[in-house]
């Protein structure tokens, strides 16, 4: 299932609880595990290159690399010694162009993330860097990425409560593929949750609770109709829907849950397409925000 | 010694500056390259031409931005060309010359405007020099060449005037009438050979940078080439 | 002839020849210019190779320009460098010129290192030829060309900008302006395309089709940093319905070649790009949203490869241009209420408004997509280069002298109000980025393509299909 996993670490202690998941998910799966660093942009041409981390300019030279590559190993070091098969890697570059690259090389299975966070004003300078590169990241891969923001006990990581989260657009199609399938793998319980976007920026007019609860009925149909036919034998699961602010409900009920992992499609088009809505955040990344236990987002089918 | 400068010397003269100014422009237009200079000169001659028109167009006249930025320099620049070139030329004296020598003429100007014309190129001269002396910025640029220039240029106008009107400045008459042809012979002589060739070489900068524009550099696109 | 003796063992660094090996290279990007500088100090002139190159290479045009020049300096307020220098005499166009080429032909080569030295810091280091004293002086004198053949004269010498050296290498390895492999080249168009073609139905980048109408052709950075750029042309060639194609072989359109004053390198850098056009017989070829590409492969590349007409083997034009077709002919339709309600502005990038005739082009495109268009004063042909034209940009021993000049920018786009940059042009793109990074006046800057994008009217035979 995660044949290969990259690990995209900024090095710095935002990335700890990521970088737990990601070597506790690798052993377990006994996975290829990348541990991808990205130095930054060249400030020009052939010169150094402005770490992202420090804002020093530094030339991405051979002895640099080693360096670099040297402090993830010590920064890891009592996990690695963990670890089957694992590979350290540097790019130099725009970060989320370099991951989706590799990640589209190496055909990873899974990309693991710390929340890399928005960096409000690279966003300024270039349309297509804005926002954050774990929004860049979760919005174009091809696979699940798993953003980690808070400490995961590592028993929660055998994942007996999955939340998958939808919208039935057609990214929420691949991302209950996945869900299914490691509910399957991993004897979780899943719960198949919608919840109806009630507010004011939604719809023009306040509906009345009846109305609502007779939405949160067609839908329950919706979700038996669309993901519950398609699990075979599978039987471990719940349908919930709630009315509200979708993020809001989502994370409420994850905490209601004890939710060990929250699977849900991201929403490109509130990013891409809308500055205003997409400097607020989409619905996905307010999850991540909120989210106690790890968030896996998901866009698209994986290329075959 | 008048009968020799204004015999041979004037004949020798007024012949290395036409085969000087002529051998000029030969060297120039042979030394244009399509390959080095990356003008194709003779393939898009029409839009050569065209570009070469715009330019002289612009500057002959006072149409461009450089007047309209310097605009008392530039003012003065065209008086001091206008009247350079015109008051020897139309001079009622040199015309009668002329035609006594070589039995052609054509009009002349009045004295009295020519008068004044070589009034404004002194005077011009003497801006051009105080510039030079003060403003830093010609001051870096400047060599010992163009103040000598400056002189062969200024030169034979000094003399003139002073010959003209008969001032007795140490010398007499006569000997200032030679001086002055004599003036004028170094200037006719040194133009091939000094900066002064500009008198015929800027016409081909003019018109090759016209050619660039017109050819190759967006002069064929939109609006043309913009001075 | 020796060099020190402390380097004496150890592979050259500086040389007359341009790097065609990687090994060459490679040693060049870890010294990182140190030794390399260091080296230059006691390179030694080759005189006669260099009286020789002046007596072929250095002709009537440029001669003459030496020889007339009035010495007026008239050209000094023409210069960014002279304004951004609080009006500093040693700026003046003409001083730069005469001081380093003038002495040189003067003296039929006859220099040494120093003086070479010399000339290269002020061929590259206070000159980008963006070629604007020349539309000033009265006998039409182009510094700006003199300075590019200057550079190619001490690229000839070995004294040359250490990125500049690497960029001309790259050229001749890669075929390009970065290490970007023609694999690398087809590998990130195909994952462009694979990217967004949820999003837009039928998206493809279609390599080495023939007879296409258009082929496409770009710069290496946006391979190697900015395949969004890629993509986002793709999207809107898709969008206008155009039957388009990039060339394996033959995409990179721009030259550090002539940057470097690498003429060899320049002519095989466009081959590449023509044998591309021949193979592939497109009707035309567009550019992307760069000025110096479009001025090296388009208006002086064909002189390079020896076409007497002047002309690419297919017509080109640059990318700004078909974007006006497109919105002229209704292939892209924009939502009018989408426009750019805040102030913007445009810069003008030297080579291809001044050099290229296309100021009415870009600004046609402002009525279509801006609602508060003003311009810089001045602008169109008269626009100041950004600050890091010429290659400036890239290099590191200029960068103090490259960050005084943006000041000339940076003022001009204060002056206007606006807050929004659209700069058509890579290296003004990265210019103004920089300027903001030194001088944070708090604009923001965009090409062409992301602003059209968010505009842009996807029909429906596109738009993705939601099963409801």
């Amino acid at each position: 299932m995660f044949k290969n996993i990259l690990f995209a670490t900024t090095s710095s202690a935002l990335c700890n609880d990521a970088s737990d998941v990601a070597f506790e998910i690798a052993r377990k799966h006994n996975s290829n595990l990348y541990i991808f660093y990205v130095f930054g942009f060249p400030s020009r041409g052939f010169g150094p290159v402005t770490d992202f981390k420090t804002g020093e300019a530094k030339y991405c030279d051979q002895a640099h690399v080693d360096k670099v590559k040297e402090e993830i190993k010590k920064t890891y070091a009592d996990k690695l010694t963990k670890l089957g098969d694992y590979v350290i890697e540097t790019r130099a570059g725009v970060p989320h162009t370099e991951i989706l690259r590799f990640a589209r090389k190496k055909d990873i299975d899974l990309i693991i993330m710390g929340p890399h966070t928005r960096d409000e004003k690279e966003g300024l300078k270039y349309k297509s860097t804005l926002g954050s590169t774990m929004q860049d990241v979760a919005q174009k891969a091809r696979c699940p990425v798993m953003i980690v923001t808070r400490p995961v006990p590592k028993e929660k990581l055998e994942f007996s409560n999955i939340v998958f989260g939808t919208d039935f657009s057609k990214a929420s199609d691949a991302a209950f593929l996945f869900a299914y399938n490691v509910a399957k793998t991993s004897g979780s319980n899943l719960y198949l949750f919608h919840a109806l976007d009630v507010s004011p920026r939604a719809g023009s007019a306040i509906r009345s609770q009846n109305e609502i609860e007779k939405n949160l009925g067609e839908v329950k149909e919706k979700i038996k109709d669309v993901y519950v036919n398609r699990m075979e034998d599978f039987d471990n699961y719940q349908i919930e829907t709630l009315e509200g602010i979708p993020y809001m409900e989502i994370i409420k009920f994850a905490r209601g849950k004890d939710a060990d992992l929250i699977i849900m499609a991201h929403h490109s088009k509130e990013t891409d397409q809308d500055q205003e809505k997409a400097l607020l955040g989409s619905t996905l990344e307010q999850v991540v925000i909120r989210s106690s236990c790890p968030v896996v987002s998901i866009n698209r089918h994986k290329k075959e | 010694m008048y009968e020799f400068v204004s015999g041979p010397l004037a004949l020798i003269s007024f012949a290395v500056f036409f085969v000087g100014i002529i051998a000029r422009i030969v060297w120039y237009v042979k030394g244009l390259d399509w390959r080095l200079d990356r003008v194709a000169y003779t393939e898009k001659l029409g839009d050569g031409i065209k570009g070469a028109v715009k330019s002289l167009f612009y500057w002959l006249l006072p149409l461009n931005r450089t007047t309209a930025k310097h605009p008392i320099f530039m003012a003065v620049t065209y008086l001091f060309h206008i009247c350079l070139v015109a008051a020897p030329i139309f001079l009622l004296a040199h015309v009668v010359l002329i035609e006594e020598s070589w039995n052609i003429s054509w009009i002349t100007i009045p004295d009295k405007l020519t008068d004044y014309m070589t009034l404004v190129v002194i005077a011009a001269g003497i801006f051009f020099l105080i510039r030079r002396l003060v403003d830093p910025n010609v001051r870096i640029l400047t060599t010992a060449s163009d103040y000598i220039v400056l002189a062969i240029a200024i030169a034979p106008f000094i003399t003139g005037y002073i010959a003209y009107h008969q001032l007795e400045l140490g010398a007499g008459y006569k000997t200032w009438l030679i001086i002055h042809i004599l003036c004028g012979e170094i200037m006719l002589i040194a133009i091939p050979f000094t900066k002064l060739s500009h008198f015929v070489l800027s016409f081909c900068s003019r018109i090759q940078i016209g050619m660039d524009y017109g050819i190759k550099r967006g002069g064929a696109k939109g609006r043309g080439i913009a001075w | 002839m020796a060099q020190e003796a402390k380097n004496q063992d150890l592979p050259p660094l500086v040389t007359r020849k341009p790097v065609k090996t990687k090994e060459e290279l490679d040693l060049l990007l870890a010294d990182k210019g140190i030794r390399y500088y260091e080296d230059m100090k006691t390179f030694p002139v080759d005189k006669e190779a260099l009286k020789k190159n002046l007596a072929t290479t250095c002709k009537s045009r440029i001669r003459t320009w030496l020889e007339i020049c009035a010495h007026c300096s008239l050209c000094a307020d023409t210069c960014f460098f002279y304004l951004a220098n609080d009006n500093d005499p040693k700026q003046i166009p003409s001083y730069k010129i005469q001081s380093t080429l003038g002495e040189l032909v003067k003296r039929k080569g006859d220099v040494d290192t120093d003086f070479m030295i010399n000339c290269m810091d002020t061929a590259w280091g206070k000159c980008t030829c963006c070629n604007r004293c020349g539309m000033y002086c009265p006998h039409g004198i182009d510094m700006g060309v003199m300075f590019g053949y200057l550079r190619g004269v001490c690229f000839s010498q070995g004294f040359v900008p250490h990125e500049m050296k690497i960029g001309s290498g790259m050229h001749w390895i890669y075929n390009a302006q970065m290490d970007v492999t023609v694999t690398d080249f087809v590998e990130t168009c195909e994952w462009m395309a694979e990217e967004n073609e949820d999003y837009y139905l039928g998206l493809t980048i279609p390599v080495d089709k023939p007879n296409a109408d258009i082929m496409y052709t770009i710069n290496a950075r946006e391979v190697k940093h900015y395949p969004q750029d890629i993509a986002e042309a793709a999207i809107l060639f898709h969008i206008a319905g155009e039957n388009w194609t990039v060339p394996s072989k033959g995409w990179e359109e721009t030259s550090l070649s002539m940057f470097a004053g690498d003429w060899a390198g320049c002519k095989n850098q466009v081959e590449w790009v023509y044998e591309a056009m021949n193979r592939l017989k497109p009707n035309r070829m567009v550019v992307t949203e760069c000025g110096h590409a479009h001025r090296a492969t388009i208006i002086e590349g064909p002189y390079w490869a020896g076409i007497k007409t002047g002309q690419t083997p297919s017509p080109s034009i640059h990318y700004v241009e078909w974007v006006l077709e497109a919105l002229e002919t209704g292939k892209l339709k924009l939502d009018p209420a989408k426009k750019i309600k805040e102030p913007v502005t445009l810069q003008d990038p030297c080579n291809y408004i001044r050099n290229g005739g296309l100021c009415d082009v870009t600004r046609k495109i402002m009525s279509y997509i801006a609602e508060d268009f003003r311009e810089m004063s001045p602008n169109r042909e008269h626009n100041f280069c950004c600050g890091g034209g010429g290659g400036l940009n890239g290099i590191g021993r200029y960068r103090e002298q490259r960050n005084i000049g943006l000041k000339v920018k940076r003022d001009q786009i204060l002056a206007t109000g606006a807050k929004f940059v659209v700069s058509a042009c890579h290296n003004c793109w990265d210019a103004i980025r920089d300027l903001e990074e030194v001088y944070e006046i708090g604009i923001k800057w965009s090409f062409l393509k992301p602003i059209l994008l968010d505009m842009v009217i996807i029909p429906d035979h596109i738009k993705p299909k939601e099963e409801e």
